[in-house]
């Protein structure tokens, strides 16, 4: 594998529950590792921690404490650093038997720190798209002045003539028709779809080294998703762009990701490569992918008029997380063998195959307790 | 036969209408209305400044006092000391525009320096300024204009000043507002996420594209409410001081011959302090309607 584009290592990421004040480990130890022109797809329930990954990595998470811990390597052309690079002397955890029970957070010293790592970083180095497109964009500007000022800030081009320009190529790019007359539309004066085309566009026009798509799919209509992660395909091609790619539908990750990473109550599952973690006929995968896969349904599933599997019980409450595995209380697959080690030890994530991870008492390859 | 049916030429026909075709006639009849007394206030400052009024407004003519309207010489007649009212009248608004569009300005720039801190910094600032305004509110303004007045001098400028600043919370509540609002919506945090400066975000994204239309909005019903506040204080003598004219001072000048069946010198001004702040007023109504109604469908 050459070095990592984008290497994330035991990020930590908690939020404060006041309900309950407790802490919420939204993302619990995540380490990934994203390649160059490669597309990761991160895929989950909702909950698992995969938007605050992705959200984490774009220094965009605002609420307390946050960021509390890990390490976020970029190593693009432009830009070689850790975008958490000495913020650890902001935070001071409290930890009881190897678990973290306070956090104390310097928020502002950590967040002009945080910005000053992140200065050219974002939207230029890493560029984002999300859900709900529509409201991504500002509704009292058009999308073509909204294109021009990523193209001004973040190109070479600074002249105004020649940013439209670029601008109306990034729309024809992302198949926009009549991409003149587009120019002048209000968000509000275009289907979701449309919108996407142009978020992505703004998001492309920068340049960046990596794309984080974050739910790119969702709350579009079922036609447009397919057209979207369609364009989205295309793109990769075309650019060659590198993406992290953040899911809960598994058909759209599949459509679209060169690896996948499993997230299951703020930590990884299992991380492969995707026709590795995705095969049909794959032996060696966490009960909770495997779960995953039998939820979604198939054309053979539709035909036999079977019902579909939903995954029994609830998403893992990231602030009673128990101590062995986080999926336990949910496993189908736990056999008297390694009861005692599931429900009380936490498994490593072990190599079963090279190149493909699980967290899994089940692979003794896994490496021992 | 067969039929076909046009599709509609754009998607969004409607959008791309100009606005006054788009709008309800009243709420152009409205900024009609606001936009011609804007005019007329203008027409006055042309005419004052190449000094084409049908008389010299402070010359008294001792022999023809209070005037009835159609005199000759005098269309709307003269006042108590003989003055020609009509020259007095539009000369009159000259008093409160400049030091109207003082007040606005102070009110709308801190207003919404205030406001940003607080919708968009929150915390302590946004504490601090909530009680700010509170105080401010909970004191009545004549008062506070008469206390400035008494420690300095009755001064329309410093009681503009004043006017400004009672003006402030009302401007920073609508920008905290919505801030509060906007930073709900995704495209803020979409305007970071694409790397963009926080003073890019806050003046064009939120202050420009997001909060100009009601600042524009708030400015034409400040200017109403200046006139209002001198024509309270001229009533109280504490307004623009003679012999300058305004029509506060005028109103307050006539109304002493109003029972002896003179009521022209004292209905004229009031007439046109009607006409105007409605003039104000309807601006700000009809392009609340224009600007802002749309979108809030």
């Amino acid at each position: 594998m050459d070095a990592p584009l984008l290497a994330i290592e035991n990020l930590r990421t908690y939020f404060y529950s006041r309900a309950r004040r407790a802490l919420i480990r939204s993302v619990d130890g995540v380490s990934l590792h994203v390649a160059p022109g490669e597309t990761l797809g991160i895929v989950g329930e909702s909950g698992s921690g995969k938007s605050v990954t992705a959200l984490s990595a774009a220094g965009l998470v605002s609420a307390a404490p946050g960021v509390i811990g890990g390490r976020i390597e970029l190593r693009s052309r432009q830009a070689r650093r850790n975008l958490l690079d000495g913020l650890e002397r902001y935070v001071r955890v409290k930890e009881r038997d190897g678990r973290i029970m306070a956090v104390e957070k310097d928020d502002r010293g950590w967040r002009r720190r945080a910005e000053t790592l992140m200065k050219g970083v974002r939207g230029k180095e890493i560029a984002m798209i999300f859900q709900n497109p529509r409201s991504a964009l500002n509704p009292y500007s058009t999308i073509g002045a909204q294109l021009v000022e990523t193209i001004r800030l973040h190109t070479s081009v600074k002249g105004e003539g020649e940013a439209r320009e670029r601008a109306i190529q990034w729309l024809e790019r992302v198949r926009i028709d009549s991409p003149r007359l587009r120019f002048d539309n209000f968000p509000f004066g275009m289907s979701g779809g449309m919108c996407q085309r142009a978020m992505i566009a703004m998001a492309l026009s920068a340049e960046p080294s990596l794309l984080i798509a974050d739910e790119p799919t969702t709350g579009l209509d079922a036609t447009i998703q397919s057209r979207i992660v369609d364009l989205l395909a295309q793109l990769k091609i075309e650019t060659g762009i590198t993406t992290l790619l953040i899911s809960h539908d598994i058909s759209v990750i599949q459509r679209l990701a060169d690896r996948i990473a499993v997230m299951y109550g703020g930590t990884v599952v299992e991380t492969g490569r995707a026709a590795e973690v995705l095969a049909p006929q794959a032996q060696l995968r966490h009960p909770y992918t495997a779960a995953l896969l039998a939820s979604v349904p198939s054309a053979e599933a539709i035909r036999r008029k079977s019902y579909l599997q939903a995954i029994e019980g609830e998403v893992l409450d990231t602030i009673d997380v128990p101590r062995g595995c986080r999926f336990y209380g949910r496993c189908n697959r736990v056999t008297e063998a390694i009861r005692e080690n599931c429900a009380s030890l936490e498994p490593p994530l072990g190599e079963v195959a090279p190149g493909h991870k699980v967290r899994c008492w089940l692979y003794p390859a896994s490496g021992k307790a | 036969m067969r039929s076909y049916v046009q599709g509609p030429a754009s998607v969004d026909e409607s959008s791309q209408l100009p606005l006054w075709r788009r709008a309800e006639t009243m709420d152009l009849v409205y900024v009609g209305y606001g936009l011609l007394v804007v005019a007329l206030v203008l027409a006055s400052y042309l005419l004052g400044a190449l000094g084409w009024l049908p008389h010299d407004p402070q010359a008294m003519n001792v022999g023809l006092i209070n005037a009835a309207p159609f005199t000759p010489g005098h269309l709307l007649g003269t006042d108590f000391l003989g003055r020609d009212l009509q020259a007095r009248l539009i000369l009159g608004i000259q008093a409160y525009f400049l030091p109207g569009l003082l007040a606005i300005t102070i009110s709308v720039v801190a207003g919404s320096v205030l406001g940003i801190l607080a919708g968009y910094r929150g915390g302590w600032s946004d504490t601090i300024i909530t009680y700010f305004d509170n105080l401010l509110d909970s004191f009545p303004r004549l008062v506070l204009i008469l206390l400035v007045i008494a420690s300095f001098k009755p001064d329309i400028y410093y009681v503009m000043v004043v006017v400004g600043i009672t003006g402030m919370p009302v401007i920073a509540n609508l920008i905290a507002g919505k801030i509060a609002f906007l930073r709900q919506t995704n495209f803020i945090e979409a305007a970071h996420a694409l790397g963009l400066p926080a003073h890019t975000v806050i003046l064009k994204h939120i202050l420009w594209f997001n909060c100009r239309a009601a600042l524009v909005i708030q400015a034409t019903l400040g200017m109403a409410e200046a006139i209002l506040v001198e024509t309270s204080l001229s009533y109280l003598g504490f307004g623009v001081q003679e012999p300058t004219p305004s029509w506060g001072n005028m109103v307050q000048a006539g109304a002493n011959y109003f029972l002896q069946g003179n009521f022209w010198p004292s209905t004229a001004p009031a007439l046109a302090i009607l006409a105007t702040i409605l003039g104000f007023q309807l601006l700000g109504d009809g392009l609340n309607n224009l600007l802002e109604g749309k979108r809030g469908k």
